[in-house]
């Protein structure tokens, strides 16, 4: 792991799943791939806690996955974000922006 | 919002019951999922110039252990659930192995109230829920009136709602051609009543109409009962002949092992137009019971105004006799159950209470574990168990020991049922079937899981909201019980003697009523009063002189056996059996036919009132004198007097039974007796009419009962009177030996039944509320040890301190027992239809209970109060 990156804060993976989901479709490796790069390599995802992650999504209704074929011609599952999903991404981005808000001003006033 | 959240509940169920079925597909498709990310990232690394053996050995290590990944896919997705279950139940079993003490007491209580309410529903489940053990039992009506065979030979020919119907009489038949003459009961029936109940015959054949007809064949159709006892089980015995009655008879048929009459009891079926054709022919002797089957489709209001159209045409055609018809259907499950529901119901609750006080001291017992354990599960809880998960562990246990003590408690209630049916209530009697199934299964499962999980639950979650921090820090010194755990106890405990209370109040007030039923005044003196129901066969005894002769000559040697006193009479007091005649009196105005006063008629020989010590009022008892050809006589009990001749000197009033077109026979009233409880004792006195066998007119009154008073219980009698019996005439049946006292049990067998059962379960409740309180005020001493010490090294006395001590206690049982007479007033309220002459609400039945359970209380609380006084101050001191 690079000296850039960090861990992610708890309960952010499933926010980050979400919002890259939203795009478009994507596999697991994808996923990961999508949200180092999106971050420019600071954020890092866990390979080992990916995955619980989206079976985790999956299991509340957020996110539904479906067998596809990837660029290279395997098969591979692919997710997308689900009407729940998107409503569950705003709840959580909302959630997000007014802890980092708060956070923010904190830090800023001491 | 809730509808979003049943929907996410829905989807989250649905998703992990289809992961939990579709486990091997899924697991390759997660392994394919995790070797396509695997490989996509080894061709990333290579991509970027890694060698591949290099790439590989570096997405291992990012990877982390597959398995491991693996696993925590399958927790995800909720799989474990199931896995985690058994891991709790396992868990369960180790640590409830581990205290044996508190899992007996636990399972011992929820045996004793599921035991109860099990061995209820069983009964129950019989009586009220499946009693009428033939095919499409809710198509079955029957008549509340008894109706003739023609009338009910018109209304099948007649009616539109029914596809079959038929009617049955029984009354006693003779049965000789076994070793002892005896008397069985014959079901006098015609061809439609068999079929009507849908009775398949396990060998041969039931009567058919053809044969149902005056003269037809003498077949006769046994019970299974009776060709097992009596025709030794012989599966030859079609076509052989039985004599009945003194006719020979050829048996047709053989009734299945589980076949019962709806009301009837009866030994075998025959023709009634074959062995009765007298009474067939009569369209105003109205004695049999009818059963009818409706037709698809076919309510029965709809039957019901079918049968009014029939009733009108009937009393148009007969007007004299059958004027005043007005049939009533009545479901036949009705009418079976109707009169045992009140009773049955009551019990069925009273042991549902008893339930609720068994739960109370399981959930207490669950508060007292939780709280001893309390170290081990909050260090549990410091190790990452969520909350869910240790209300989990908790509710399983729970669960297990509910289930454990439903397996024991099933065990109870077959013991209980056998037990209960020993007791042998008159009511339940024709209920042989008694027994338990998969309903009663599903019940106590149902019973016992709901029971786990509901008094599980409150223990389980007020122990998981305890503080994880402050409960570990105070392992030093005993903590004080969290308010909410003590609140929670504090309401169980009052609510159990609320619940006990109502219950003791139940059965003090049946005890009451028992009480008032048997100091009844029966009329007569049962004391060693011995009773013989003998029936003289019809065909060989046609003629009143004949049956004079033989009662004559019998009473003659049965007087002659030393220190008997004897005499006859047509129906002994409380046996069952009566005639009611309709009688009119000489000077009174005639009352329209059909409503003239109705009157129990009794024929008596030799000096039954001096036998039975039945009080002369006025005038004279009957004398040898009053014999066939002298002026008739009758006597009258006072009843007869209040009702029918008030304000009127009875001696020397002539009655008489009512007749259509012939002239009066008057009887002379010579005297008036005692009333006597004949039909029941908690029912009012009927008027009844005395009057000697020698000038009776009935020659179909052939039966005769033997009354036999000794001066103390004398062996042998029975034999003895057997022995005249047989030596006059060895073909007469002697059925229904009894004593009088026994009779007057008997009569009182269903309040005596219900009476024990409820005051067996107010017991239970009693003792299991008892150990309730005592077991918290016990808990709550031991906690408080150390503050007593205090109290007493400080020199306050020894009343005092108890005082304190059992202020909270006796302050709960006082709420409980408040809350229970409010209570108990309204639900007693159900009881009324069983007590007899008292109130519901009689306020010394609902003191005593009150003083019983407070003295109780009193007890419960005294004792381990003086335990915690009794301990030395510098040791409570010490005590943590």
């Amino acid at each position: 792991m690079g000296e850039s990156s960090i861990e992610l804060p708890q309960g952010t993976l499933d926010l980050l799943i979400l919002r890259t989901l939203a795009l478009e479709p994507l596999h697991g490796w994808a996923v990961s791939e999508r949200i180092q790069q999106i971050s420019i390599d600071v954020l890092r995802v866990q390979q080992g806690s990916l995955y619980p992650a989206l079976h985790r999504l999956e299991r509340r209704g957020w996110i539904k996955a479906k067998w596809g074929t990837s660029d290279n011609n395997r098969r591979a599952k692919f997710y997308e974000l689900t009407r729940a999903g998107r409503r569950q991404l705003e709840i959580e981005r909302t959630a997000w922006e007014k802890l980092t808000a708060a956070v923010a001003r904190v830090l800023e006033t001491t | 919002m809730f509808r979003n959240t049943l929907r996410d509940a829905l989807h989250d169920t649905w998703f992990r019951l289809r992961a939990l079925l579709g486990r091997n597909r899924q697991k390759a498709q997660h392994d394919e999922e995790l070797r396509f990310h695997i490989d996509q990232q080894i061709a990333k690394y290579v991509d970027s110039g890694m060698s591949p053996d290099e790439a590989a050995r570096r997405v291992r290590i990012q990877f982390g252990s597959l398995d491991q990944v693996q696993e925590e896919c399958w927790n995800a997705r909720g799989v474990n659930l199931l896995e985690s279950f058994l891991q709790d139940v396992r868990y369960a079993i180790r640590t409830l192995r581990k205290s044996p003490g508190f899992t007996t007491s636990a399972v011992l209580t929820l045996a004793l109230g599921i035991g109860a309410n099990t061995a209820i529903f069983t009964v129950i489940n019989s009586v009220l829920l499946n009693p009428l053990p033939y095919s499409d039992p809710q198509e079955l009506v029957t008549m509340k009136q008894n109706d003739s065979l023609l009338n009910l030979k018109d209304i099948q020919r007649d009616n539109h709602s029914f596809v079959a119907g038929g009617g049955i009489n029984t009354m006693p038949m003779d049965f000789t051609g076994g070793p002892e003459p005896v008397q069985i009961r014959g079901g006098l029936a015609d061809a439609g009543f068999l079929q009507t109940l849908g009775v398949r015959p396990m060998l041969g054949r039931l009567i058919d109409a053809s044969e149902d007809v005056k003269g037809g064949p003498r077949n006769v159709v046994v019970s299974y009962g009776f060709w097992k006892n009596f025709l030794h089980g012989d599966p030859q015995v079609l076509g052989k002949n039985i004599m009945l009655s003194g006719n020979s008879y050829s048996v047709i048929g053989v009734t299945p092992r589980d076949f019962i009459l709806p009301r009837e009891r009866a030994d075998v079926f025959v023709s009634l137009w074959v062995a009765y054709p007298e009474a067939a022919a009569h369209r105003g002797v109205h004695f049999m019971h009818s059963y009818w089957r409706l037709k698809a489709g076919v309510t029965v209001p709809q039957a019901q105004a079918d049968i009014a159209e029939i009733d009108r045409r009937l009393s148009e055609q007969y007007p004299d006799g059958e004027k005043d018809r007005r049939t009533v259907l009545l479901p036949l499950r009705e009418a079976v159950v109707g009169n045992l529901r009140s009773g049955l119901l009551v019990l069925f609750g009273a042991v549902g209470l008893v339930l609720l006080i068994a739960c109370a001291n399981f959930a207490m017992l669950l508060i007292a574990r939780a709280m001893s354990r309390q170290r081990e599960l909050m260090t549990r809880a410091a190790l990452g168990a969520g909350p869910a998960r240790l209300i989990r562990q908790r509710l399983t246990e729970s669960i297990l020991l509910a289930l454990a003590g439903g397996a024991a408690g099933l065990l109870f209630a077959w013991t209980g049922t056998r037990l209960l049916l020993a007791i042998k209530p008159a009511a339940l009697q024709r209920f042989s079937t008694i027994h338990i199934d998969g309903r009663v299964f599903l019940f106590v499962f149902g019973v016992s899981l709901l029971t786990g999980v509901v008094f599980g639950l409150a223990p389980a979650w007020s122990a998981s909201r305890a503080n994880v921090a402050e409960s570990l820090r105070d392992s030093a010194r005993a903590t004080p019980a969290g308010g909410s755990r003590h609140r929670l106890r504090s309401v169980l405990v009052a609510s159990e003697f609320a619940l006990a209370l109502v219950l003791l109040v139940g059965a003090g007030l049946l005890i009451k009523a028992f009480g008032r039923l048997r100091s009844v005044d029966p009329g007569f003196n049962p004391a060693n009063v011995t009773t013989f129901y003998l029936s003289p066969p019809a065909t060989r005894y046609p003629k009143i002189p004949l049956q004079m002769n033989f009662r004559r000559e019998l009473l003659a040697k049965i007087s002659s056996l030393p220190g008997a006193e004897s005499a006859m009479v047509s129906d002994v007091p409380l046996a069952g059996n009566l005639v009611d005649h309709r009688v009119v009196i000489d000077g009174q105005p005639t009352p329209a036919v059909g409503t003239e006063p109705e009157v129990q008629t009794l024929s008596v020989m030799g000096d039954y009132f001096g036998v039975m010590q039945i009080p002369i009022c006025a005038g004279r008892d009957f004398s040898a004198m009053d014999r066939e050809d002298q002026p008739l006589v009758a006597i009258v009990n006072q009843a007869f007097v209040r009702q029918l001749l008030p304000g009127q000197n009875p001696l020397g009033t002539r009655i008489d039974w009512i007749r259509r077109d012939e002239p009066h026979k008057w009887m002379t009233i010579v005297g008036v007796v005692a009333d006597v409880k004949h039909s029941g004792l908690n029912l009012p006195v009927d008027p009844a009419v005395y009057a000697p066998f020698a000038q009776n007119e009935e020659p179909w009154r052939t039966w005769t009962t033997l009354v036999i008073r000794t001066r103390s219980p004398i062996a042998g009698v029975i034999e003895n009177v057997k022995k005249q019996v047989w030596s006059l005439d060895s073909q007469v049946p002697v059925s229904d030996i009894q004593s009088m006292d026994d009779l007057m049990a008997l009569s009182l067998a269903q309040q005596r039944f219900n009476m024990m059962l409820l005051g067996a379960f107010a017991g239970l409740a009693l003792l299991l509320a008892a150990v309730g309180i005592y077991g918290m005020m016990a808990y709550r001493v031991t906690q408080r040890t150390h503050e007593i010490g205090v109290y007493v090294a400080l020199g306050a006395g020894r009343t005092h301190v108890l005082r304190l001590i059992m202020r909270d206690g006796a302050r709960l049982a006082a709420c409980g027992i408040v809350a229970g007479l409010i209570g108990a007033m309204v639900i007693t309220r159900v009881m009324t239809t069983l007590l007899f002459e008292v109130k519901p609400t009689d306020p010394v039945v609902f003191s005593l209970v009150a003083v019983l359970l407070a003295a109780v209380a009193l007890v419960a609380c005294y004792v381990p109060a003086r335990r915690a006084l009794s301990v030395p101050p510098t040791v409570a001191l010490r005590c943590e």
